[in-house]
């Protein structure tokens, strides 16, 4: 049976990509994006961006506070040394002043509240070629309420990896503003090594130039409370936006990583690759993903992926990928996510040949985060994140002993 | 010189339909330098004596011992067993994702013999392992035995088997999914591990097949759970003409496989 007819396929209006066939700016994300907290109701478990978020754990991030200011930075190049400042400058600016609040706006009421709340932000500023990556590095300024700003711009053309790298004992909240010029080629890893009883909640805001590429990787390896959630969008065609991410949970720790990638301009594309490993009762991770396709981006090929390694028992995994399409004319949209629990199986090879079962259990979490580092071809970077995961690694063995002594 | 000693192993799992005995008083001695062979028909029990043997979990022992010079293999957990001087050749050797070959060499050498190896030594030890078993050295770069075929999985195990040097070396069928080329490879590898360690070796198996390569001192017939006949080599030779059938008992049925 095979009937001709006319079909009418309704068109978007490419100036006003919002209006047709979907709301401002997502059905998966309904928030508005504004720099005034009231904006924002107050956040509950009802709503979407906070249902899986304790929100009794982090109450104080929802209204303007007065920051410690304790927080202390140094920008440095990864080896120790100066960094080369005709290329790389750092200066502390006042809230107000630009290159602060443009890029993107808040997207919910933890970051608006942080951007109302600081006083002073950090800027990196990054131009030519480095040979070797930036250290931002963040020291937490203790258990009074903080705000920290940072800024990172990169010109048109620069060529430059950057890690920041947050440490010790923290109630922080944070804004991160990653301005990425036309044709440049960048990195921006940021690890998250906090103290037991930090608390850390950030809003990344990135603009990725036409023709240029950014690799923004989160690895969160320490804190009770980590929220941090990444918004997106390209400033031209041809972007490249690879985002990769490492959690690693012990029992009552709550890590949440949210990330929006917006299409918004023809031919970019996008990958989003989260994973996370869980160790014990009451560890709790959250991975949302959202992926926009606007009217106004043929072209685009896009995909995430999410994966969970629940190591012993009584660990919750939420796992959520979104993906809105509004064009039809695209390359490849895809998502995919799991949690699965460590194979008995595996354990008892490792063992049969006299690895004992702690050993083992690193071993497998090494190689599962293992495989996605190797990704980052940055050779200075992915040694140095592995180095940060061995750390972790070896510090679990002590903190397993820990919660035995605690239980008994 | 050591001695594996298996006295009266009662062993049961638990499956959809409730708790069913498999090993009912199994019982056995080896000695270092001896080369046995345990062959029987399928669901016999002769992989469960090997897994609980290993420590395998899955499997539980209501009476019965297994020492290994004097000390208890039950009471120990896998990895202290292949410090006792234990390894278990696997009939499917499981995949390790992410976890590349030199590493769990390593890392197992190190825990087995208590100490590092000297970086240059075991480099060379490896190698020529590898060279020997007709591996490719990229082999030791891939994830353990991760898309690995049925050959190269066998011969990553006797690889093992080479490096780690043990007492005594459990095959669970290492010939079963093997060409003529690399049941001689794999076959070879282990009387090599025999020559230089003077281990003694369990060697369990359906088939006659690989005792053309692998000499046996001692052939075992295990059926329903226990041993039921020991001989020298010639038993072999008989049970490839007769068949297991007149070992089991009245009614069993030789595929009701659960081990």
């Amino acid at each position: 049976m095979s009937q001709k007819s006319e079909v009418t396929i309704p068109h978007a209006d490419p100036k006003d990509p919002y209006a047709f066939p979907a709301t401002m700016p997502s059905s998966a994300d309904k928030e508005p994006r504004s720099f005034d907290p009231d904006d924002f109701p107050m956040p509950t478990r009802k709503q979407d961006d906070w249902r899986f978020t304790p929100i009794d754990r982090m109450e104080e991030f929802f209204t303007v506070f007065q920051p410690s200011g304790l927080t202390k930075v140094s920008v440095s190049m990864i080896d120790g040394s100066e960094p080369p400042a005709d290329q790389v400058s750092f200066s502390r600016i006042p809230m107000d002043q630009a290159p602060c609040g443009t890029v993107l706006k808040p997207s919910d009421r933890a970051a608006a509240v942080e951007w109302a709340s600081g006083k002073q932000a950090t800027v990196v500023n990054l131009r030519g070629t480095l040979d070797q990556p930036v250290l931002v590095r963040v020291d937490g300024g203790g258990p009074e309420l903080d705000a920290f700003h940072l800024v990172i711009k990169a010109e048109a053309g620069t060529k430059a990896d950057l890690v920041v790298e947050h440490q010790g004992q923290a109630r922080l909240a944070e804004g991160v503003e990653i301005d990425i010029g036309d044709n440049s080629q960048m990195s921006t890893t940021f690890i998250q090594e906090w103290d037991k009883g930090s608390k850390h909640v950030g809003n990344h805001r990135i603009h990725l130039g036409a023709e240029a590429s950014l690799r923004h990787s989160v690895v969160s390896l320490g804190g009770d409370v980590v929220r941090l959630r990444m918004d997106q969008d390209f400033g031209g065609e041809q972007g490249d936006l690879n985002m990769l991410g490492i959690y690693f949970v012990d029992p009552g720790q709550h890590m949440e990583h949210r990330t929006m990638v917006v299409h918004n301009h023809p031919n970019c594309k996008s990958r989003v690759v989260y994973k996370g490993a869980l160790d014990g009762i009451g560890a709790h991770t959250t991975w949302v993903g959202n992926a926009l396709i606007q009217p106004t981006a043929p072209g685009t090929d896009s995909y995430e992926l999410n994966r969970n390694l629940v190591l012993t028992p009584g660990a919750i995994a939420d796992s959520e990928p979104n993906l809105e399409i509004e064009n039809g004319d695209i390359i490849g949209a895809g998502h995919a996510s799991s949690v699965g629990r460590f194979d008995d199986e595996e354990l008892f090879y490792l063992q049969s040949r006299g690895i004992p079962e702690q050993e083992a259990r690193k071993l497998v979490v090494r190689g599962f985060f293992g495989e996605l580092v190797e990704e980052i071809d940055v050779p200075s970077v992915s040694g140095h994140l592995m180095g940060v995961i061995d750390r972790r690694l070896a510090a679990g063995e002590d903190q397993e002993m820990q919660h035995v002594l605690e239980e008994n | 010189m050591s001695t594996l000693e298996i006295k009266d192993l009662h062993v049961s799992v638990e499956t959809k339909e409730g708790r069913k005995q498999i090993l009912k008083g199994a019982t056995l001695t080896v000695h270092s330098g001896e080369t046995h062979a345990i062959m029987g028909p399928n669901g016999s029990g002769k992989s469960t004596l090997a897994y609980t043997l290993a420590g395998h979990p899955k499997y539980e022992v209501d009476s019965g011992q297994a020492l290994l010079d004097g000390h208890d293999l039950l009471k120990m957990t896998p990895d202290e067993r292949a410090k006792a001087g234990l390894f278990l050749a696997m009939q499917y050797p499981v995949e390790v994702p992410g976890v590349s070959m030199t590493n769990f060499l390593r890392t197992a050498k190190t825990e087995v013999d208590g100490k590092a190896p000297a970086i240059r030594q075991w480099t060379k030890d490896l190698n020529d392992a590898m060279k020997r078993l007709r591996m490719d050295s990229k082999f030791a770069r891939r994830s353990v035995n991760e898309g690995f075929s049925g050959g190269e999985k066998k011969r990553a195990e006797v690889l093992q088997l080479e490096l780690l040097k043990p007492k005594f070396a459990i095959l669970d069928e290492t010939d079963s999914g093997l060409d003529v080329d690399a049941l001689r490879i794999v076959s070879e590898g282990v009387n090599r591990a025999k020559e230089n360690t003077g281990m003694g070796v369990l060697m369990v198996t359906h088939y006659t097949r690989i005792l053309k390569y692998i000499k046996p001192d001692i052939v075992h017939v295990f059926a329903d759970g226990r041993f039921v006949k020991t001989g020298g080599p010639e038993l072999a030779d008989t049970l490839e003409e007769t068949g297991y059938d007149q070992y089991l008992p009245e009614g069993a049925n030789s595929e009701s496989a659960l081990a």
